[in-house]
């Protein structure tokens, strides 16, 4: 018999899925948000988007030739870290903003652990939190009014909602976008679009961004109204802020959440219980941040005690002991 | 012990080659804590100096009557005096430094780094040898907590401010990053700062190797 | 509601590692593997809590009666070498098995600051005994909860491609500081929860 046998174990995939083919479905699925948000909040958008793609592409290069590594910038997950990025900054915000939180999220949260793959945090979110925390300012004021285009410096609605007050925009408006808020947060109905794509192309795992959404929206129905349970708006909770694109975009990062469904839908739940929980008594109005980065530091944690199922394996431990002691009488 | 240690040496060693927070990684706690600020940093820094030379002289001279089996309550205590009047000397004198250090003030009797050149050099080594020693590593600390909090403060305030001398510079270059004073920023830095002294001196390492084996050719 | 905001405020406000700097030599060199960080912070948690009881008392009936808070560093950093002795010659003689699985751990919490470090801040906080255990086992528990995480995030590194300059405590810092770049979040927390 001069044939080889090619043995090769499970899973086998069918079909041309490459990385780069990954990241382009992500940044294909970003594109009607990022054009929303030229629509919305003029042409700065696109400038802030730029710097922050430049920066991170730069970064990336820049870094992995100092430590002479091969330059993946054409894996395109450096593209995809910058604009998430700048999709969360306000428009009118200073482009050293995106620049260095670019070159942060890029270097110090992804490329100095050996590159793609790699990293434990989401980069685009580390590189959020940096800057949040480096320049308050600038992500809470530097707002732009809709489709006029004119600097703005009042309140979001989530803030609006944080002090109280319940003057916020119809739902209507929400879905649209015709209200203060980051470059990408705004125009929802984008943002669902491009979400859609990545289930249907099967690029994300729908049961992480439904458990986030759930508990936030359990969380503020029940909480949601100081003094009274069970009635607060669960809606405007799922639509107002980061969530929608925390949940599909960020959380659900390949590298940074875990592998088996059931310890993503868990991350996408414990997600969303710390977004509500510092959206309802923390310091900040917005949490998706925060709640995204902490079950990422728990990913290795839920991995560790998730075994995932593997070929073969009988669940049912009656049935096991009968199968193993079936073959030991053979 | 071999021979007469040079005491030159013993009081060098602790800025580069035995420097405390880069190479032996001991006491980081303050190290982080104090370091918003260059002033803080520098005043931590001296009560290390005199807690660690003192303790460093104490244990050198018991050195010989004191029993193997405790030698480690023994330090402590001998640690835990020197802190005790920096303490009160620091209340009575410069009582708001004292509580801009607070807690890490009296911590300095479990700071790693005196215990641990209690317990490798001044429990073994003669008198004057375990004082340049203490006062070698405990300035070698001293000018990390200054760089680190020189980093720290620059980039977190836009300047940096020398005691009364005034800040430095006067006006704001860049729009000052407020994380860098905030525990993410220390870590982050302090980490980048290790790195970037491992990158010079493997450099230096490297450079050093090739010069030798050019000159044998 | 006290004990609440207490517990919150140790844990995720005020997190002994990543907001305190307490604890950070243990934290680093123990977080390799998941069973020694386990392993470690049960160690932390009976210790912090106990000693910060311990140190309280010797506070209420000894140092306050004598006027002798002055001597409070040294009081305190020879009541906890003791308390830990004591528990190490107890543990030897009534569970040599727990002893075996502990033993290694005890001798170097004495040195950990965060042990001293919760025992001070007790007196700067004016706690009573009972409320001085709960914040020592509070501080545990968020420490605990650090190099847990910590733990099982560095096992991931074996099979990663770390630039040399940066392997071991440079990336180790950094991933710190990674981490409490995250647990900012919890700022104002219990706060909120108390009103």
């Amino acid at each position: 018999m001069g044939e080889k046998l090619l043995v090769t174990s499970s899973p086998h995939l069918k079909g041309p899925k490459t990385v780069r083919g990954l990241m382009l479905d992500v940044i294909l699925s970003l594109v009607p948000a990022s054009i929303a948000a030229v629509v919305i909040f003029g042409p700065r958008s696109l400038t802030v988007i730029l710097a922050s793609v430049v920066s991170a592409v730069a970064s990336e290069a820049i870094f992995e030739k100092a430590v002479k590594r091969d330059v993946t910038v054409n894996d395109l997950s450096a593209v995809i870290t910058g604009l998430l990025l700048a999709l969360t900054l306000p428009p009118g915000v200073r482009l050293y903003v995106p620049v260095v939180g670019s070159a942060f999220a890029v270097i110090v949260a992804k490329q100095i652990f050996g590159g793609l793959g790699t990293n434990f945090v989401n980069p685009a979110l580390a590189g959020r939190a940096f800057v949040m925390a480096a320049w308050p300012l600038q992500l809470s004021s530097k707002w732009v009014a809709p489709f006029t285009f004119d600097a703005v410096s009042g309140s979001t609605p989530l803030a609006v909602l944080r002090s109280g007050q319940t003057a916020i925009p119809s739902i209507s408006d929400i879905l649209i976008g015709n209200r203060l808020g980051s470059l990408g947060e705004t125009c929802v109905l984008a943002l669902l679009l491009g979400a859609s794509y990545l289930i249907a192309r099967g690029v994300i795992d729908w049961r992480l961004p439904a458990g986030y959404i759930g508990a936030v929206f359990a969380g503020a129905w029940v909480f949601g109204k100081s003094g009274a349970y069970f009635q607060g708006d669960g809606l405007t909770a799922v639509l107002l802020g980061g969530v929608i694109l925390g949940a599909f975009f960020m959380a659900t990062d390949y590298v940074t959440s875990p592998v088996t469904g059931k310890g993503r839908l868990y991350m996408g739940i414990g997600a969303g219980i710390v977004t509500i929980l510092i959206r309802l008594w923390g310091t900040y109005p917005e949490g998706v941040t925060y709640g995204i980065l902490f079950m990422n530091l728990v990913t290795p944690l839920i991995d560790r005690f998730m075994v995932p199922r593997y070929y073969g394996y009988v669940h049912d431990v009656s049935l096991r002991r009968k199968a193993r002691a079936a073959g030991r009488r053979a | 012990m071999n021979g007469k240690r040079s005491l030159l040496h013993d009081f060098t060693k602790g800025f580069i080659e035995e420097n405390a927070t880069f190479r032996m990684v001991i006491g980081m706690c303050p190290t982080l804590a104090v370091t918003t600020t260059v002033v803080n940093g520098f005043w931590m820094g001296i009560a290390v100096i005199f807690v660690l030379t003192f303790s460093n002289v104490l244990v050198s001279a018991l050195r010989k009557v004191t029993p193997d089996q405790i030698r480690i309550p023994v330090f402590v205590i001998l640690i835990a005096t020197p802190v005790v009047i920096v303490e009160l000397v620091m209340k009575a004198f410069m009582p708001d430094m004292y509580s801009i250090l607070g807690v890490f003030v009296p911590l300095i009797v479990v700071n790693c780094i005196i215990i641990a050149r209690s317990e490798a050099f001044a429990y073994r080594y003669p008198v004057m040898n375990s004082l340049m020693d203490g006062l070698g590593i405990g300035l070698g600390y001293t000018i990390n907590l200054i760089v680190i909090g020189g980093i720290r403060e620059f980039l977190g305030t836009g300047r940096i401010v020398l005691f009364s001398l005034g800040s430095f510079p006067a006006r704001l270059l860049f729009d000052p990053m407020a994380v860098m004073l905030t525990p993410p920023g220390g870590f982050v830095t302090l980490g980048l700062l290790m790195a970037i002294l491992n990158l010079v001196i493997k450099r230096s390492e490297s450079k050093k190797a090739a010069r030798e084996a050019a000159a044998h050719d | 509601m006290r004990f609440i905001s207490i517990i919150l405020g140790g844990v995720l406000t005020s997190n002994f590692i990543f907001m305190q700097y307490l604890g950070l030599c243990a934290f680093i060199g123990l977080s390799e593997q998941l069973e020694t960080a386990v392993g470690m912070s049960a160690a932390v948690i009976f210790v912090m809590t106990f000693a910060s009881t311990v140190a309280a008392a010797f506070e209420q009936f000894v140092l306050i009666p004598l006027g002798l808070q002055y001597l409070r560093t040294i009081a305190y950093i020879l009541v906890i070498a003791g308390f830990v002795q004591l528990v190490e010659i107890f543990l030897k003689k009534t569970a040599p098995g727990l002893y075996k699985a502990m033993g290694i751990y005890l001798p170097l919490i004495t040195t950990n600051c965060a042990v001293l470090g919760v025992a001070l801040l007790n007196v700067t906080e004016e706690y009573d005994i009972l409320w001085s255990t709960v914040n020592g086992m509070a501080g545990a528990l968020g420490w605990s909860l650090a190099i847990v995480i910590f733990a099982g995030i560095r096992e991931r590194w074996k099979f990663m491609n770390i630039p040399d300059v940066l392997k071991g405590f440079p990336l180790a810092l950094v991933s710190t500081g990674l981490m409490s770049l995250g647990f900012l979040g919890f700022a104002g927390l219990f706060q909120g929860i108390l009103k």
